[in-house]
């Protein structure tokens, strides 16, 4: 329980960032905290389900391997969208000079 | 255990949002990822942690620090 | 100056906070115990029907394949779409501010200074990048019986690809890290993601299914992931290789 609480403050930090600050860059790394978020809480949920690892021959039980296989691709599209939006902030900082999206509105608007 | 390296994640992470140096939240990011990969090698999730270490601390922190260099260091006010 | 008053983003934000925090209260407060059919069924049936002892590589190279082919589909549009963008040159959205932007140094506050390498950083990458290649190839392709794969060892291989990128400056680049050989590494391997998968149509045995029905389907678990490896590696070291690239100008 103490976990889900913590990884959902962890959630709500990326959140915060996400949309209450005014830089480009900030915002990223909202996204990034957001995604860490959701695969820590898939990790952590599917982790107490048994007792070793999902490779066979180790004589345990296994945890649940599907949470893991999906966090796996997760993890790369994460890091996609990271490249990505880095990308268009980057075009929008030269075509307006700023990064601050309040700075963006306004060139952008009057231009 | 698992509580206090979730408890350190999220004060990194608060860290990473509230400075105002760019750089120094990226390095807090990557410190993110590095303590995500050890917690899922404590969670029995072994491929994940690989993916996580050499994603987060690697690629991710790349990207981030060729976008603090095209553009600007500091978050201006 | 700003469109809003500072307080009234807060709020807002504030306001966002309260209503994540109410929809995912339930989440939290769950107290079911987890569904234990699938885990069950993978433990008895996942070694024998897949032929791999790692049952991750299993789910996501045989029982998830298309989301194996969604994920590298997602990765070369990211990837392409990301170098346009950077690459792409000018802009018409604002005249005004565009000379601004491009007269501006790389880091604010400081004049453009040359580059300057340490020995330090020539010695380490140099010489560590061959050894994180390697260790790249071996986990992708060990894939089956210890934790590793496709994705896992494509992403070692990617940053094998950065310290050879970031430590040959001096000594000439080696030509695997040129960046129109990684794009196109990148796309070869696409193509023969898809004829790897297309081939079990040839065969009889449907699509993203091991085409030789008589021998263990572990051999077509390590030709896929040495495939997908291959793909991600490439693709994510060509988006490290062009953006180290365009910082050295």
């Amino acid at each position: 329980m103490t976990a889900r609480l913590i990884i959902g403050a962890l959630f709500m930090v990326g959140l915060w960032a996400l949309v209450a600050k005014r830089n480009l860059v900030k915002k990223v790394f909202g996204l990034t905290i957001l995604n860490s978020a959701a695969v820590l809480l898939f990790i952590a949920e599917a982790g107490a389900s048994g007792g070793g690892a999902p490779i066979m021959g180790g004589g345990q039980r296994i945890v649940d391997p599907i949470p893991q296989a999906l966090m796996l691709t997760a993890i790369v599209i994460g890091v996609c969208v990271t490249a990505l939006a880095l990308g268009m902030a980057y075009r929008l900082y030269k075509a307006t000079g700023s990064m601050d999206i309040e700075e963006i509105r306004k060139r952008l608007g009057n231009g | 255990m698992i509580e206090a390296m979730l408890a350190a994640i999220l004060i990194l992470s608060l860290y990473a949002v509230e400075s105002k140096d760019l750089l120094h939240g990226t390095i807090a990011l990557s410190g993110v990822s590095l303590l995500s990969s050890l917690l899922f090698y404590v969670l029995k999730a072994p491929d994940v942690a690989i993916t996580e270490a050499a994603v987060g601390a690697g690629v991710s922190t790349v990207v981030y620090v060729w976008a603090i260099k095209s553009m600007e260091r500091s978050e201006s006010p | 100056m700003s469109a809003r008053a500072p307080s009234a983003q807060v709020l807002t934000a504030a306001l966002c906070i309260a209503a994540a925090s109410f929809a995912l209260w339930p989440l939290a407060n769950f107290d079911g115990p987890w569904p234990e059919g699938i885990r069950d069924y993978l433990e008895a049936r996942g070694q024998d029907e897949s032929g791999a002892r790692n049952l991750v590589s299993a789910i996501y190279l045989g029982y998830r394949g298309y989301d194996t082919l969604g994920e590298t589909i997602v990765l070369l549009v990211a990837v392409s779409g990301a170098i346009g963008m950077i690459g792409a040159a000018g802009s018409k959205l604002t005249p005004g501010y565009a000379d601004a932007a491009q007269g501006q140094s790389p880091v604010a506050g400081t004049a453009r200074r040359a580059h300057r390498r340490t020995e330090l950083i020539d010695v380490v990458t140099g010489k560590l990048g061959p050894v994180v290649l390697v260790f790249g190839l071996y986990v992708m392709l060990f894939g089956h019986v210890s934790p590793g794969g496709g994705f896992q060892g494509g992403v070692v291989v990617a940053s094998g690809i950065v310290f050879l990128g970031m430590g040959s400056k001096g000594a000439g680049l080696s030509p695997l890290v040129g960046a129109v050989t990684l794009a196109r590494i990148e796309a070869a391997g696409f193509l023969a993601l898809l004829l790897a998968a297309g081939l079990g149509i040839v065969s009889g045995a449907g699509f993203f299914a091991p085409p030789l029905r008589g021998a263990s389907p572990v051999g077509y678990i390590v030709a896929l992931n040495a495939v997908i490896g291959l793909k991600v590696g490439a693709g994510i070291g060509f988006l490290c290789i062009a953006m180290l690239g365009e910082a050295e100008r």
